[in-house]
Order: structure tokens, then sequence, then C-alpha cells
């Protein structure tokens, strides 16, 4: 089914008023459409008409006075028009957006405050513990926090080595490099050797239990 | 009355969250004795602060220190010592250049980037650098030593010495295209030896699993001062503990240090060197004893350890002399796919690797 163009549409393209891609619009469905056409067509007779019978008004009309009660007859008959024009409803597609971005925000702001306040070997420990729990597995030694062991420990690895003791971690690295090589010495040390590309210089860094 | 708290709350929040993840100054110090070898010309901690984070303070350190060798001896190596004042216990850290080569008068810089979580106390947050010890190039030592920075960096100079000797004699006997070949060999087992990142703690770590017992497979090297008898050590699933050798001083010297190499093969075949086990140990010529470390390895992928392996490393006599395997001792086929290539070796064949082998034969020439 063709869809007709809107009657005020039509009015203003009949008198040439419509703006330029609504007139070419119009204009294209005016061509392929006879109902549509014909309403054209009344609406030039119309105001040909009235440009008759303006020529026959008499000389004293007061203008400003016809203007302002013209405009206001206008907006008497658009809010009559409303009252009577079926509205289509209102689609609430967005009508959740308030409480999930409030909640997002929560989110991030409860995120944030954790990793800023709450230790990492916390974190670990009840991420650990919650995995315990819906895996119904006791993890490997691996995957078990360091922070279980009773005393000092150091580590090395890719990335450089680290003590974990009494609370407090220390882990060294070098700029932008990964070490050659790294081990540990079962006396409590962890080391790890860096290389510069450029100038061959080495540097070993090393972490110690007290 | 929700959405009016949201708009209103959020911002405070954020700023709140803002204030804590801002970054405060670092105190530091450089503590040169007055007699150093070396001295301080500049210090430049200009990336250098400190983060509040998860209940402590984080603390990175991006320092370049430029320095100056002051004594009339040639610097092989240094090695510095990082630490926070903040008086807690937290351990130490440590920087080293073992292939420093620095002449009287000269300069050179050295890089520390350090990380220091510390939990959080009052005051600013303070880190100092101290000389721990100077190694030059006839083996005498100067410094505190509190991190036993002499005998490390000996280790370090008698194998550069040893290496050099080894290039230079086969650059004047086999030319420079062995040399060459040489250096590519050490560049491909230096990328294809296997690594593992590996935990130490002291004692024995919470895994209860049954363990049990695997012997080590001993690399003798004839010429060793000290003979590995028998080792062994208990074994869980990846982790490795408890490590005990026999040894015997088969040298004239009596032994009063020494550093086993501990080698680890998982069922997948690759064979790495887990860990050092170092030893203070008091053997008279021809005498045995027994070195055990109460110390556990935890490696951080899972491995079926399969078999383990153990050579010695280093001795100290007590005279303050050391030994370190010969290159002989070390070319041999099972050691020389495992044994980690010396600071030197990777320094010389690095320097191949981007200046080509006439920048090498330079290097070789200096000393």
């Amino acid at each position: 089914m063709t869809r007709h163009t809107a009657e005020t549409d039509l009015a203003l393209y009949a008198s040439g008023d419509l703006p330029v891609w609504r007139k070419l619009a119009a204009a294209w469905h005016v061509r392929g459409c006879e109902e549509c056409r014909g309403l054209v067509e009344t609406f030039r007779l119309d105001r040909d008409g009235l440009h008759q019978a303006a020529d026959r008004l008499p000389e004293d009309i007061d203008w400003d006075q016809l203007s302002a009660e013209m405009t206001a007859n206008i907006h008497v008959g658009l809010a009559a028009g409303e009252c009577v024009t079926p509205r289509a409803p209102k689609v609430e597609v967005l009508a959740w957006w308030r409480p999930a971005a409030a909640a997002a925000g929560i989110v991030v702001l409860v995120a944030g405050a954790w990793w800023l306040n709450v230790p990492q070997s916390d974190t670990e420990t009840i991420a650990h513990a919650l995995q315990s729990m819906f895996t119904g597995q006791r993890g490997t030694a691996a995957q078990t926090p360091a922070q279980e062991d009773r005393g000092p420990m150091v580590r090395s690895s890719s990335a450089g080595v680290e003590l974990v003791e009494n609370g407090g971690r220390l882990g060294i690295e070098q700029s932008g490099l990964l070490p050659a090589m790294y081990s540990v010495s079962t006396q409590g040390s962890a080391s790890a050797r860096y290389v510069d590309q450029d100038t061959g210089q080495v540097t070993i860094t090393a972490v110690y239990v007290q | 009355m929700f959405s009016k708290f949201i708009p209103k709350s959020v911002p405070v929040l954020a700023a709140m969250l803002a204030w804590s993840a801002y970054g405060q100054s670092l105190n530091h110090k450089i503590d040169l004795p007055k007699d150093s070898p070396v001295g301080l010309l500049s210090a430049d901690f200009g990336n250098s602060n400190v983060i509040a984070r998860g209940g402590a303070n984080q603390i990175e350190v991006n320092a370049s220190l430029s320095l100056r060798n002051s004594s009339q001896k040639r610097i092989r190596s240094m090695t510095l010592m990082v630490y926070a004042q903040d008086g807690a216990a937290g351990g130490k850290g440590s920087v080293a250049v073992p292939t420093l080569d620095a002449a009287p008068g000269e300069t050179f810089s050295i890089g520390i980037k350090t990380l220091l979580v510390r939990p959080l106390a009052n005051g600013t947050p303070a880190v100092e650098v101290k000389l721990d010890g100077v190694l030059f190039d006839d083996l005498s030592f100067y410094g505190p030593d509190t991190l036993h920075s002499q005998r490390t960096m000996t280790v370090w100079e008698l194998e550069a010495q040893r290496d050099r000797k080894y290039f230079k004699n086969l650059l004047e006997t086999a030319g420079a295209d062995a040399l060459g070949k040489e250096m590519l060999a050490s560049l491909a087992r230096q990328g294809d030896r296997s690594r593992m990142g590996v935990q130490m703690v002291r004692g024995r770590a919470t895994n209860v699993e049954t363990d049990r017992e695997l012997q080590f497979a001993s690399l003798d090297i004839p010429e060793s001062p000290i003979e590995l008898s028998k080792g062994l050590a208990r074994v869980a699933g990846n982790e490795a503990r408890a490590p005990r050798f026999d040894i015997r001083n088969r040298s004239n010297r009596t032994v009063q240090h020494l550093e086993i190499g501990w080698l680890v093969k998982g069922q997948q075949g690759r064979e790495f060197q887990a860990a050092s086990v170092p030893g203070d140990v008091k053997l008279a010529p021809n005498q045995s004893g027994q070195m055990t470390q109460d110390a556990t390895l935890r490696f951080d992928r899972p491995l079926a350890i399969e078999s383990m392996s153990a050579f010695v490393a280093s001795v100290e006599f007590s005279d303050g002399t050391q030994w370190v395997p010969s290159r002989s001792a070390i070319e041999q086929p099972r050691l020389r796919q495992v044994i980690e290539p010396s600071p030197e070796e990777q320094h010389l064949s690095q320097i191949y690797n981007k200046k080509g082998l006439q920048a090498l034969i330079a290097e070789l020439k200096k000393f």
C-alpha cells in the first residue's frame, strides 16, 4: 500500500513553500498518485480563489489585526488537530538505561576501590577459595597463592625477580627488557640476567631474603 | 531517588578514587662511602613515584646513575644494593653489572628499575641505594659485601677470564671464521635453552600431596675439587624440596663454600637449570660431608619431574680463592646443553650479534 504524503506537505507543495528535499519527494509522489495530485490541484485552486478574493477586499482593512487573528486561529486549529489525531504509542525502548548506567557506575567504583585498597594477595586468596568452592577441587601447587607459605618467598620468571615477605613485596626488572636467564638460589635469593641489545652490557638483578 | 543520588555521588566517589591513585614524590638517598672507588656524577630519579595500591604503597624507582671510576685500577664489576628505608622487614634487592670494565677516570651509567610494594606507613616513602661491592681486574675487592657480592663477582670474573682466553685462543689458532661460528653456536644455545619460572620458599610449602624421593644424577666434572657422590630430593607434582648431597673434597685444600647447579627434566623431555644450591661447608682435604638445604622449589607451570641432575658450579677454598669449571669441562655435550653461559660469553656474543665479527675481535683485544 502506497503511503500518501501528508496533507500539510501537499498544501505547502502547492504553494511552492516546501524545502528542496521534501519538495522533490512530494513531487515524486504526486506524479504517481492520482489522489494526492487531486488534493494538490484543489489547494492550488483554493489559493487562486483567495488571491482573487483578496483583490475584491475593501481598502481600509487593518492587516495587522487580521494577521494576528489568523495566527491565533491557526494555533487554535493546530491544538485542536493535536487533540483529535490518533497518537502512536510512545515506545520506551531505552527505559532501562538509567538503572543500568547507575549499576555500571557502581560496579566500576567498587572495582576501583577494591583494586586500590585490597592487597593483591587477598584478592588471589579469595579468587582461589571461590574457584575451589565452584569446582570442588583443591588447586595445584602452582595455582596456590604463595602467601599460604609460611616463610618468605622469592620468585624468578620472565617478569623479573620478586621477593614476598611480611606483607611487603620487592620486585626488580630492567626497562623494556626480558631477562636472558633467571634462577633462584636455595639460600634465599632470586636473580635475573639482562643483556643490553645495543652495547651487550649485562645487568644482573637480584632479591634476597633477609 | 535512586537516579538523584547517583549523579551527585559518582563525581565525589570518582574524585576520591582519583585522589587515592595520585602519585606522591619519593625520597631517595644514594650512599657511597667517602673512600669509594666510584664517584657519583649525577642521579636522575625523574620517573620515580609512589602510588597507593591495594592497602600498600607501590614505590616505583626509575633511576639512572652516572658514575666515575675514581680509583687507579680497572673496575670489572659492581653491585649496588637497593632497599626501602621504612624500617619494615622486606628484604633487599641489588643491581649488578658484571661486564663493566671501566678504566680509571672513565664514566659509566647504571640503570635501576625497581618496584617495591610496602605496607602503608606514616611519612614519605624513601629508597636507599648503597654500594655493596666493586671488583677490580686484579680480583681485589672494595665494599661492605653485605650481599656476599665479592664471592659472586669473583666467580663472574673468573668465568670471564676463562671465556675471553678461550675465544682469543680460538681466534689465534683457528681464525676469525671459527670464532664467528662459535659465537653463532653460543647464540643458538642461548636461544634454545629451556626456562621456567620458579618460586623458592624456605622449609616446606603447603602442598601436602604424597611426595617421593628422587635421586640426582651427578654430572661429574673430573677436575672439580668436590665430588658429588649422591644427591636426593623430595618431589611431589611440580614441587621439589629438601635437596641433600653427599660430597667429598678431593683436592688438597680446605673448602669453605660451594655451589651446586640443580637441573630438572620434565616428562616432556625438556631439561633446564632450576636453581643453584649454595652452601657453607668446612671440608678438609679428602674429607666427606653432607650438604642439605631446607628449601622448596615450586615451578610456575605444571611439571611432572622425571629426573634431576646436579653439577658442581663453583668452589671457594679457605684462603678465599675460587674454582670454576674449565672451558673444556663445560664443553662436555651433556653440560653444554644445560649449563648457563657466563655473563661475559653473553656480553661477547651480543657484541658479535649486534656489531659483527670485527667489533668482537676489537673487544677481545682490549684485555
